[in-house]
C-alpha cells in the first residue's frame, strides 16, 4: 500500500482543523447553513434523513488492517456501530451528529484517512479494480497512477466547483472490473507494441437520468501525459459544462451535445496547455514520482511465489467446495488466492459491516492476508494476499465471521444502494427489497443453477445503486408518495460476462413492493425455461428479448394488474 | 514550502473606498471605468493610452478574442454569481498562465470568506468580498494549509517537482 509521507499527514490533518473551523462558525451562527453545505459536503458530510451521512474516501479501494479498525472505533464511539460500503468503494455512516463531525475527521485523519471530495461538485474518490496489482489478466498495476491522481485532484483550486460531480475509474487488467465506461473519466491502462505504459482514455459515462456509456477521447496517451490531459477534460467542461439545470450538468450530457467538437476541444486544450502556458508541462509525471509512488505497491513483506501443491480433498464438504468456486479467485502469484469476504447475507443489507465485523475482518486481514483489505465495486471485502494453504482456515474463519456466503457474481451478491430507509435523495426503500429477494432466494442450489447474474438496485434515479449497468435492475420510484420499482433488463457493466457497457430497458409499468420478489422469480423462471444449455441470464436476454420476460412479469402483478390490463 | 497561502498579497477591496465602478450605458473615456468587452470593443481604439481602464467579465466570456488588448486594463474583474459556480477559476487561471496577464485580477460577486485559498491560487490578488463577509475569517483561511500536491496559477510547479522544493 501507498505510506503517506509526513507532507500527506499533516495535509489531512490541516484540513481537519479548516473544517473545523466551518464547521463552528456554522455552529456559532456566523457561517449559513446554505454556505456552510457546499464545504461540509467537499468533506464528506451530507445531511440525511435521520443524522448527517459521512462518507469516507477508501482510495481506489485499499484499506489497511490499521485503517479498518479505526472505522470499527468511529462506527462505535460516533455511530450506532455499524457502516455501508458503496460502489464507489467508499464506506459510509449515518448516524454521526454534526457537532461531532470534525472529532470523526481527527479520528480519521490519525490513520491517513479522510473524507475530502467525497460528496460535491467536484473530483471525487477515485475508483479502481479491486484486484488491481494482483490479478492474472493485469498489463500494469493501476495503483500508482491512482495515488498520483488522487494527489493531482485533492483540493485542485480551479476544479473545486464545476456543473456537477466528476467520477474517474481506473483499470489496468484485460477484464474491466471498475464499470470505466460508466463514469465522466474512464481509463484503461495498457502497454503498446514498443511495450511503453499509456492509457485508453474514456470521457462521458455516466447514469442518473440519461444513462450514457462514455466514449474514446484517446486510444493511447503516454502514462506520463495523464494529468495533463485529465486536466484539459475538465476545463473544457468547467467552463462549458451546463449550470442552467442539474440534471443536465454532468459531463456526458456535453459530450453527447457536442460530440467530435467536444473532442476537438480538449484536444485543442490539451496542446494549449503544452505549448502555451507557463510551465504548461510541470505536470507531466517524471518517472522519478512514478518510482517514488510505485515503491508503496511492491509485494508485502513476506510474500512471494509459492510452490502451486493446492488441491482439494476428495472428501471436502460441498460447503467449503463452492466458497473456492465462488469467493476465491485466481492471483498473479503462484501459491496464491484472493478471497472475498461476502457482505451480502441474510439478515443484513448489501455492504453493511457492523463495527464487530469489521475488527473480525481485520483479523482476516492480518491472519491471511499481510494485514490489507480492499473494497469491491460489487459492496464486498477482498483479501489480497492469501497462501493457498491457508484457504481451508481462512474458510473455517470466515464462516464464523458470518463472510463466507459462496454467493460472489450471484444473484444474491447484488448491488443496492441504502435508499429511502437513509438516504434523503431516495424515491423508495432499497433495503426491504433486498432482503425480500434474499429471503426468497435462500436456497444455494437454486443460486448455483440460476448462474451468474448482476442484480443491481437504487432507491431513486440518483443511480448510486447502478440499476442501469444490471442484467435486472430495480429502480425505486415516487408516485402519488407510495413507493414504486421500475425493472429494466439487459443492462450491461463493460465486463466480459455483461458484454458492453450498455443501459437496461424497462419492462413495462412500476411494481408494488410486495410484488417485486414474484416478478423476479417470474424473470428467473422464464429465464430457466428458455436458456440454451448454460446460457447466461444476460444472454439469454439479448437473444430472445424483453418480450416473453415482460409476459411474466406482467403475470405476476397483483396490485398493479389492472394498470396494464389491455383496454 | 514554496506554496504558503499565508503570505499571498490579497488586497481586501472595501466598497465603500472603491474607486472602480462598472461603466454607465453610453460610457465616455474617464478613470477607474469598468468596462464590459462590448464597450471596450467600441471605444478601446479610441481610449487615451494613459487613462487606466478596467474590464469587467461575466463568467461564460472567452477570453480568446481579448488577448491582444489585456495589456491595456489595469483591472479585470471576474463575477461570481453564486460562489458554487466555479468557471471565473478557469477564467483567472487562463488569464494569468495562458494569455500572461499581469494587472489586478479580482473577484467580484457572491464572492465568500471560505473561496480566498481557490481565488489567491487561481491568479486572483483582489477581493471584494460580499458584504457579510470578514476579512479576518478570509484572511484566516489562507492560512490552514503549508503546501499543496497541483501546480496552480502562481506556483505552477507541482510538489512532485524537484523545482518546487
Amino acid at each position: 500500500m501507498y505510506a503517506y509521507t509526513e507532507f500527506d499527514r499533516q495535509f489531512v490533518h490541516r484540513r481537519a482543523l479548516q473544517y473545523r473551523d466551518q464547521l463552528e462558525r456554522n455552529l456559532r451562527g456566523e457561517l449559513s447553513d446554505d454556505d456552510f453545505r457546499p464545504l461540509r459536503l467537499q468533506n464528506g458530510w451530507y445531511i440525511q434523513r435521520h443524522a448527517p451521512m459521512f462518507r469516507i474516501a477508501v482510495p481506489y479501494g485499499e484499506l489497511s488492517s490499521r485503517q479498518l479498525r479505526q472505522l470499527a472505533h468511529i462506527a462505535r464511539e460516533f455511530d450506532r456501530g455499524y457502516g455501508h460500503f458503496t460502489t464507489r468503494q467508499n464506506l459510509q455512516f449515518n448516524w454521526i451528529p454534526l457537532p461531532r463531525s470534525a472529532d470523526a475527521l481527527d479520528a480519521l485523519a490519525e490513520v491517513d484517512m479522510h473524507g475530502i471530495q467525497t460528496s460535491g461538485n467536484c473530483i471525487r474518490n477515485i475508483t479502481s479494480d479491486a484486484f488491481a496489482g494482483i490479478a492474472p489478466d493485469e498489463f500494469v498495476d493501476p495503483r500508482p497512477y491512482c495515488e498520483i491522481l488522487r494527489q493531482w485532484s485533492t483540493l485542485h483550486p480551479e476544479f473545486a466547483f464545476l456543473p456537477r460531480k466528476f467520477k474517474i475509474a481506473v483499470t489496468g487488467a484485460a477484464e474491466d472490473r471498475a464499470a470505466t465506461a460508466w463514469h465522466d473519466i474512464g481509463l484503461h491502462l495498457y502497454r503498446n507494441a514498443a511495450g511503453e505504459a499509456g492509457f485508453r482514455v474514456l470521457a462521458g459515462g455516466g447514469m442518473g437520468r440519461t444513462p450514457i456509456p462514455g466514449i474514446v477521447l484517446r486510444e493511447f496517451l503516454p502514462w506520463n501525459q495523464i494529468l495533463v490531459y485529465i486536466e484539459a477534460i475538465v476545463r473544457v467542461y468547467n467552463r462549458y459544462g451546463r449550470r442552467d439545470n442539474m440534471y443536465k450538468a454532468r459531463i456526458k450530457i456535453l459530450v453527447k451535445a457536442e460530440g467530435q467538437r467536444f473532442v476537438d476541444a480538449v484536444n485543442r486544450e490539451f496542446e494549449a496547455v503544452l505549448n502555451h502556458d507557463t510551465d504548461g508541462d510541470a505536470h507531466l509525471i517524471p518517472q522519478a514520482e512514478l518510482d517514488r509512488v510505485s515503491a508503496g505497491f511492491v509485494l508485502p513483506a513476506g510474500v512471494a511465489p509459492q510452490a502451486c501443491d493446492f488441491s482439494v480433498p476428495g472428501d471436502a464438504p460441498v460447503a467449503y467446495r463452492r466458497w473456492l468456486e465462488r469467493n476465491v479467485h485466481a492471483h498473479r502469484l503462484s501459491g496464491y488466492r484472493a478471497v472475498t469476504l461476502s457482505l451480502k447475507r441474510a439478515g443484513q443489507a448489501p455492504g453493511d459491516v457492523t463495527d464487530g465485523q469489521m475488527l473480525a475482518a481485520a483479523d482476516l486481514a492480518d491472519r491471511y492476508s499481510s494485514g490489507e483489505l480492499r473494497v469491491t465495486h460489487d459492496q464486498n471485502l477482498l483479501l489480497p494476499w492469501v497462501r493457498e494453504s491457508d484457504l481451508p482456515a481462512l474458510w473455517e474463519a470466515a464462516r464464523e465471521a458470518s463472510f463466507a456466503t459462496p454467493n460472489i457474481g450471484l444473484l444474491t451478491d447484488m448491488i443496492a444502494c441504502p435508499g429511502g430507509d437513509f438516504c434523503a435523495l431516495a424515491n423508495a426503500r432499497s433495503i426491504p427489497i433486498a432482503a425480500a429477494i434474499t429471503e426468497r432466494f435462500d436456497d444455494i442450489d437454486e443460486l448455483y443453477d440460476i448462474g451468474e447474474i448482476d442484480l443491481h438496485m437504487s432507491g431513486c434515479i440518483n443511480s448510486c445503486g447502478h440499476h442501469h449497468s444490471g442484467h435486472i435492475g430495480i429502480l425505486g420510484v415516487d408516485k402519488d408518495g407510495a413507493e414504486w420499482y421500475q425493472i429494466t433488463l439487459g443492462g450491461a457493466d463493460g465486463s466480459t460476462l455483461s458484454g458492453g457497457a450498455a443501459a437496461g430497458k424497462v419492462i413495462g409499468p412500476s411494481f408494488a413492493a410486495d410484488e417485486v420478489p414474484d416478478v423476479i422469480e417470474a424473470v428467473l423462471d422464464t429465464y430457466r425455461h428458455t436458456r440454451a444449455g448454460r446460457e447466461h441470464f444476460i444472454d439469454t436476454v439479448r437473444r430472445v428479448g424483453l418480450e416473453p420476460f415482460k409476459v411474466a412479469a406482467n403475470a405476476a402483478r397483483r396490485s398493479t394488474a389492472r394498470e396494464v390490463a389491455p383496454a | 514550502m514554496s506554496h504558503a497561502l499565508a503570505q499571498a498579497r490579497i488586497e481586501f477591496v472595501d466598497a465603500a473606498t472603491d474607486p472602480w465602478h462598472a461603466a454607465p450605458d453610453a460610457p465616455q473615456p474617464e478613470a477607474h471605468l469598468l468596462l464590459t468587452p462590448a464597450q471596450w470593443r467600441d471605444l478601446g481604439a479610441s481610449w487615451p493610452s494613459d487613462l487606466p481602464v478596467g474590464l469587467h467579465l461575466a463568467n461564460d466570456e472567452d477570453l480568446e478574442a481579448l488577448e491582444a488588448d489585456l495589456p491595456r486594463f489595469a483591472v479585470i474583474e471576474l463575477h461570481f454569481p453564486k460562489w458554487t459556480d466555479g468557471r471565473a477559476y478557469s477564467q483567472a487561471h487562463l488569464l494569468r498562465s495562458r494569455l500572461r496577464y499581469r494587472g489586478t485580477l479580482r473577484a467580484a460577486g457572491d464572492v465568500v470568506a471560505d473561496m480566498l485559498p481557490l481565488l489567491a491560487r487561481t491568479g486572483f490578488d483582489a477581493v471584494r468580498l460580499r458584504a457579510d463577509q470578514r476579512r479576518e475569517t478570509a484572511q484566516r483561511a489562507l492560512g490552514y494549509f503549508e503546501g499543496f500536491y497541483q501546480g496552480d496559477s502562481v506556483h505552477p510547479q507541482p510538489l512532485f517537482s524537484a523545482e518546487a522544493h
